[in-house]
């Protein structure tokens, strides 16, 4: 105990003495690669909010129209005043870009907060409650995971997308695109089921300590030992899986739109892809470009994952 | 009637190999104020009958019969959500491995204080008053400060400290102790039995004390229940299972290593019966020396042979005609 301790250990028990996300903050910090991505994160985070003063020009009015963008510039390479090139439509590619981020951080967040919700709900209440609650729930799950998502997700973007009549949907003042967010959901429906199951893995594992038995002798309820018990010890996982879904979230958003099954409302970085495809042949930037914003994005969030991974991993102590 | 009396309890564990007759139809009854001790090698049944108590059960196992009556009320027919009024209130269980049974996330005001005030409704401040007003009576170094770490900041005899002030928060009757001390240092072993003692002399504890050292039975108990392999083999006073023993009692007596022994450590031979395809008659009847052909074919039933001693034996008032 820290006051039994002699004075020489008394900053190591200190040390020690903190919870676990100082523990693990501080282990993550000696990870490089975790903190180079984490700066990337950021700078993304900061590009999308800070979109309409960063870019050069400004966004497309809608994404059927190229108009004030024209500047007699099209299909230029990369230059000092056209840094990633122009499109064959004139268009500023670095700006697009830069537009496009606000989408990608949108479709990041709300893919990976739903997804959790059902992964968490899903995998803690099967993996505690056991028996026919599991059984019920871990078969919806496989059902999930045995549907080609892909395919689906594309027919049922489709689908809905025929029915968006109006692009944007105001919420408190911020305009939210329609069909981007129709896209989300599709995609988290069919995201959650391998994350559940892991998740459900690892309760399993927690219930069978003895500190839930304790909880149990003294009268907790399962709802508070599932989440007041369990919930914290699982987090670690959860947030290492949240990490690594945003990144998937991102490429599959950018995979359906470069289909060309996105929201026809939004220029995202995907779009861009799709868009300028024809022209690759001719002029490289106007696809190499976007494809880095995507890659790169996507880079960072997987190392920064397994950043997290090895950082809340309990069975490497200092 | 006892503070708690255990009748005819049966919990068994639906497995795939088979049914595992955990606690297959036990009795005893536990007189308020006092220590009894539940004896037995691993596997006899002794947590299960504590976790059947409680019901807490690990799955797959199951209470299938029997009362569990506290001041003369059963339990085992109440609702799951009216245990809640009994776990922790009526009765309280301290586990065998401190470490694993804190959760490791939350300090140790945070969680001790969390269960007052699911219990007690009362606010915060009280909450952690309370939780070092218990602290102190486990005579925790130092427990305004102790509330603010976290478990793995205290060695194993100060956790279990804690985990027995977890038991006490809400003033149960009964306190269940789980083999409290076999994962601890010899000299905490020491420690943590004076503390257990003190309390129940100072507090009025009633204790049920699950063990398998017969030095901690001699020490604390007055009353034993002997248990094998689900079944109770004897029950008695300290005094007369030490002095006229069942078989299996004498046995796990002998085993008992001495300083002054010149020969090698004496053990039972072969081990504990496998509980889904369990001996006949007598479960004890392949590994004790005094088996006859009548061993074999029935259970014996459990006999008051005089002075509350119960014993399930048939050859044992013939071993003991001397004494």
């Amino acid at each position: 105990m820290a006051k039994t301790s002699t004075d020489a250990d008394s900053s190591e028990v200190m040390k020690r003495g903190a919870s676990q996300w100082a523990v693990a903050w501080r282990r993550f910090r000696k990870h490089k690669s975790g903190l180079f991505g984490l700066g990337m994160i950021a700078a993304l985070l900061l590009i999308a909010i800070f979109h309409n003063y960063l870019a050069a020009y400004p966004a497309r009015p809608n994404a059927g129209s190229f108009g004030p963008l024209y500047e007699g510039e099209a299909g230029m390479p990369p230059s000092m005043k056209h840094p990633f090139g122009t499109t064959i439509m004139g268009t500023d590619i670095l700006s697009e870009v830069i537009h496009g981020s606000v989408y990608t951080v949108y479709v990041a967040l709300t893919v990976t907060a739903m997804t959790m919700v059902l992964t968490i709900v899903v995998g803690i209440v099967a993996g505690f409650m056991g028996r026919y609650v599991d059984e019920v729930l871990m078969r919806i799950t496989e059902v999930f995971l045995v549907f080609p998502s892909t395919l689906l997700i594309l027919v049922f973007a489709r689908l809905f997308q025929l029915r968006v009549n109006e692009p944007y949907w105001s919420l408190f003042g911020v305009e939210i695109p329609i069909g981007l967010t129709i896209i989300v959901f599709i995609v988290a429906v069919f995201g959650w089921a391998g994350n559940a199951r892991i998740i459900r893995g690892e309760t399993l594992r927690q219930k069978e300590l003895e500190y839930i038995q304790a909880a149990k002798s003294l009268g907790a309820s399962n709802r508070w030992i599932m989440f007041r018990h369990i919930l914290p010890n699982v987090l670690p996982q959860i947030i290492v899986l949240a990490t690594l879904t945003m990144a998937s979230a991102i490429l599959v958003e950018a995979g359906v739109s470069f289909l060309g099954f996105g929201d026809p409302n939004t220029v995202t970085w995907g779009r861009l892809l799709q868009e300028n495809f024809n022209d690759m042949s001719y002029a490289w930037w106007t696809e190499v470009f976007p494809g880095l914003a995507v890659f790169l994005t996507v880079l960072a969030f997987n190392i920064v994952g397994d950043a997290l991974s090895d950082a809340m991993n309990p069975r490497l102590r200092e | 009637m006892g503070l708690l009396d255990v009748e005819n309890l049966k919990t068994y564990f639906f497995t795939e190999a088979g049914v595992v007759k955990a606690v297959d139809d036990i009795s005893f009854s536990v007189t308020k104020g006092t220590t009894l001790g539940l004896v037995g090698e691993s596997g006899s049944g002794k947590s299960v009958t504590a976790q059947s108590v409680l019901r807490i059960v690990p799955k797959p196992g199951k209470i299938v019969g029997g009362k569990v009556l506290f001041e003369g009320e059963d339990w085992l027919t109440k609702k799951e959500d009216e245990m809640r009024e009994f776990r922790g209130r009526k009765t309280s269980l301290i586990f065998q491995d401190p470490t694993s049974s804190l959760n490791p996330l939350f300090t140790i005001g945070t969680q001790l204080g969390d269960i007052v005030i699911q219990h007690q409704k009362v606010k915060k401040s009280e909450a952690a008053e309370w939780v070092i007003k218990t602290l102190k009576l486990v005579n925790l170094p130092d427990p305004e400060e102790a509330v603010r770490c976290y478990p793995h900041q205290f060695s194993g005899g100060m956790k279990q400290r804690i985990c027995i002030a977890r038991a006490l928060l809400l003033n149960p009757q009964l306190l269940f102790a789980d083999e409290p001390t076999t994962n601890l240092d010899v000299t905490i072993q020491a420690q943590i039995i004076t503390l257990l003692k003190d309390l129940q002399k100072n507090i009025g504890m009633t204790l049920v004390m699950i063990t398998h050292d017969m030095g901690i039975i001699a020490d604390m108990c007055k009353w034993v229940v002997v248990l094998y392999a689900g079944n109770i083999m004897e029950i008695g006073s300290t005094e007369t299972i030490f002095e006229e023993p069942h078989p299996y009692t004498e046995a796990l007596l002998k085993a008992v290593p001495r300083l002054d022994q010149t020969k090698a450590l004496i053990f039972i031979p072969g081990n504990i019966p496998n509980l889904i395809t369990p001996p006949t008659g007598c479960k004890f009847h392949p590994r004790c020396k005094y088996a006859q052909a009548i061993c074999k074919e029935k259970i014996p039933p459990v006999e008051d042979v005089g002075n509350g001693h119960m014993i399930s034996c048939y050859m044992w008032k013939e071993l003991n005609r001397g004494k």
